[in-house]
Formats: structure tokens, sequence, C-alpha cells
């Protein structure tokens, strides 16, 4: 296996394009490494660790932009993300362990692109970009669209993410991340949802509302019908339950050894009904009729 | 393709070839012969290979060997002065808090790392901090009662 350590993004995106298939991109190693160990080792291994200016947290107007080397453990101990961006610190705690969470990346995480990625339903209700280099150029592209299947986005064999681009929630909105899982540590998501609830300004409806939910789809999605159902109304104890059941309806879980279809559609069902009932009473203070 | 790793282990400088698939345990165990770290997963889950990596916790089998390159590790070798032990290791054996012994190296590094980063650590802290490593012998009660005595004495 052929080693790199690149100093730049565009000697990292050289190496790409030579070793195409071949090349492996490595940072924390926290996934890639268990590849090498059990599945099989790449041509090349491509370490992204040594490229400066890929490892900030950096406010900028209003949201954070966060470099794809960042670590879950820095993303979760940042007063900033964990201020105002209350539902991707919620995600970044109940990530894995402390150990994993001191090596493994938010860049790592997201190019994964595992429908239970942790930080990936946070990252799509706040609806961030990805800043994603190419040799022909950049483009950015909302993480909405950036996903195409388990274990493949748009950054494809060639690119490499160089930003993730978070915008602050409007004022008066509240996020939660629910995660449901056997253990409390360490254990991936049988099904995660990502509420994110603002209000219209006399709180009694639901002015802007999105759902995301992980682990239940070949890819991290939005609820968007979900969504839709509920904009601009109050959230009554009727409507709860219509949404819950649609956002169920929503997700095309598969079985597998952590749970039955059946079982995490159930889930996504709960975990969205207490996502809307926690969102809403924490920014309206009222509780749901 | 081999490379040359240099790094500090227990405060001494080193400096040794590896392939460059090799993992931060391999190189350990296998290349610098420090068997104190165990081997167990090999997947990041079980803790059992914790060492501190510049001040910080980690899974040494999921770190690549390269990225301990300028790096400064701490291994359950560096812990003892001479023959006394570090209080964390005490505590483990005042404690009983050692059953079959595989999983302990790992749970004293977190421990270690815990402790470095707050004196007084609470309940709550303290298992979020070992939360990472497994024991299944299932002793967990006298780990929590190892580390809250640990903390007394440091």
């Amino acid at each position: 296996m052929d080693y790199f350590e690149p100093k730049t993004v565009s000697e990292a995106l050289s190496l790409l394009a030579k070793h195409g298939a071949e090349a492996k991109v490595i940072a924390g190693g926290t996934d890639v490494m268990v590849d090498i160990k059990y599945k099989e080792e790449p041509g090349c291994l491509v370490n992204i660790k040594k490229i400066p200016g890929l490892g900030a947290i950096q406010e900028n107007g209003a949201g954070l932009r966060i470099g794809p080397l960042v670590t879950i453990r820095e993303l979760e101990t940042n007063k900033l993300v964990r201020e105002k961006l209350p539902v991707l610190w919620e995600a970044s705690h109940q990530f894995a362990s402390l150990q994993i969470r001191n090596t493994a990346t938010i860049g790592g995480n997201i190019c994964r692109a595992s429908p239970s990625g942790e930080t990936l339903t946070p990252l799509l209700v706040l609806d961030a970009k990805a800043k994603i280099a190419f040799t022909d150029g950049e483009k950015t592209e909302p993480f909405a669209s950036f996903f195409q299947g388990p274990g493949k986005c748009s950054v494809g064999l060639n690119g490499l993410l160089t930003e993730i681009a978070v915008p602050y929630p409007a004022p008066g909105s509240r996020g939660v991340y629910l995660k449901h899982a056997v253990r409390g540590a360490m254990d991936i998501a049988m099904v995660g949802v990502a509420v994110l609830v603002t209000p219209d300004a006399a709180k009694n409806s639901l002015q802007d509302v999105r759902i995301g939910l992980g682990a239940v789809a070949p890819t991290p999605l939005r609820a968007s019908k979900t969504e839709a159902l509920l904009r601009g109304k109050p959230l009554s104890a009727g409507l709860l339950k219509e949404a819950a059941a649609m956002a169920a309806s929503e997700s095309s879980p598969i079985s597998d050894q952590r749970s039955s279809a059946e079982y995490r559609r159930w889930i996504v069902e709960a975990l969205t009904r207490r996502g809307l009932e926690q969102t809403w009473k924490a920014t309206t203070g009222k509780e749901v009729a | 393709m081999s490379i040359t790793i240099n790094t500090t282990i227990n405060g001494k400088a080193v400096s040794a070839g590896a392939e460059a698939s090799t993992s931060l345990l391999e190189f350990l165990r296998d290349t610098l012969e420090y068997k104190g770290t165990k081997l167990c997963c090999n997947t990041g889950e079980c803790g059992a290979c914790t060492v501190i990596y510049n001040g910080k916790p980690i899974n040494s089998c999921v770190t690549l060997a390269a990225d301990a390159n300028g790096a400064e590790i701490t291994t359950i070798e560096g812990l003892a002065d001479g023959d006394k032990l570090h209080p964390v290791q005490q505590a483990f054996i005042d404690t009983g808090a050692v059953q079959c012994g595989y999983c302990t190296p790992g749970y004293i590094m977190s421990v270690k790392a815990l402790l470095d980063r707050t004196k007084k650590p609470t309940l709550e802290e303290i298992e979020e901090a070992v939360s990472g490593n497994i024991c299944r012998c299932t002793g967990y009660a006298k780990i929590v009662d190892a580390i809250q005595l640990a903390a007394q004495k440091l």
C-alpha cells in the first residue's frame, strides 16, 4: 500500500486524480482503519491530516464555518456550537465514545455517508452546505442533495470536502437531536431524528419546522411532507399524532441486526412526536393542546 | 510501503519503521514491544487499546501509526514511577476493580486522562469518561469506586 501526506488541498486532489479508485482518503481513521483491518487495504492511502487550514471552527456572519478535520470532541466542547447549534451539539455529545470523539472528524462522518451518521440529520435541518474542491474548481452544495446512497456522496472519488458552512437558525428557534440505541454510548443509532422548530412572532404557530430522519433510508433525509403538513399551524395533539405517523411513512427503513424495519418505523413515529413536543414547548412555552 | 515514525512514547524519543497500514496499536505492541496496551475488538469499540495521544484518550487500534509522528503518547507502561504504582493503578488494586484484567490498562488510561483534565469529577463525568471502555467481567461498580478513590488520592 502506498502512503501520502499531502500538504495542500491541490496536492491531495492531484493524488486522488492520479490514483483514482485505488486511493482512499483518511483523516481520523476510525472508519478507514476498520476497513483496512477487516475488509481490504486500498492501493494507496491519502492522509489529509497534515493539510493546514482544515481544522478550525470560525464564526462567519450569522453562522459557523467548520473545517472537515474538526474532531467530534472539538465540536462538542466548542462554546459557539453549544450555544448556537444545540442540535449539532447534542449529536456530537451522543457520538460513540470519548476516545472516538477525540479522533473522528466531522468531515469523515459526512463523507462516510452512512445513513446513521450522527451529525448528518442535524446538518440537514440546519440547512448546512458543503464546500467541495475538485481539480477543476470548487462547488458548494446543500446537504439536502449531497447524500446519494450508503457510502455515496457528491465528493465522489476525486473531490475533497474543504468546509461545512452552517447558518445559525432563526432567533427563537430550537432544535433537538434524539437517538434511539440499545446502549447509551458507543452504539450506532437504530434511528436518529433531528427536529428544528421556529414559531411565529406571536408564538402561536409553527412558522418553520424541519425534520431530519437518520438510519431509516439509504441516505439521511428530510421528512418534507411532514414539514409541509405542520408549517403555519399551531401544534395540536391531533396534528402531532398525524405528523408523527406521516414521518414514519416517509421513512423506508431496512431490517438488520440492530432492529426490524417495522420497529424502526415505530421509533421514527415516537421520536418525531417527542422532538416536536419538546421543541414546541421550548420555543412557545406552551403545552401541546 | 514502509515509513519511518518519529514519536515520543512515555517521554522517550523513539524512531522506528512500519508498514504504512500499521495501526498505532500494532506499532506499540509488535514493533516497540509495549505489550501493556491490549488488542481486543480492533474496531474502536471496546477501549482495551486506549492510550493518551497529545493529552487525549484515543483508541490506538483505529489510529494510523503514521499519525504518531511528532506526537506524544503515554501508555500504561509510562504511569508507574519505578516500583511505585501510579495512584490510579493503586486504586484499582485497593478497591478490587480488576477481575480478569484484560480491560484494565485501557480503563486506567481513560481514568488518567479524566483526572488530568478534571480534578474532582462527578459521577456523571466518571461514567462518561469510561463509557468507551467495556469490561466483560462486568465489574463496573468497583471500577467507579476505584476512580473515586484515585480522585481523592490525587
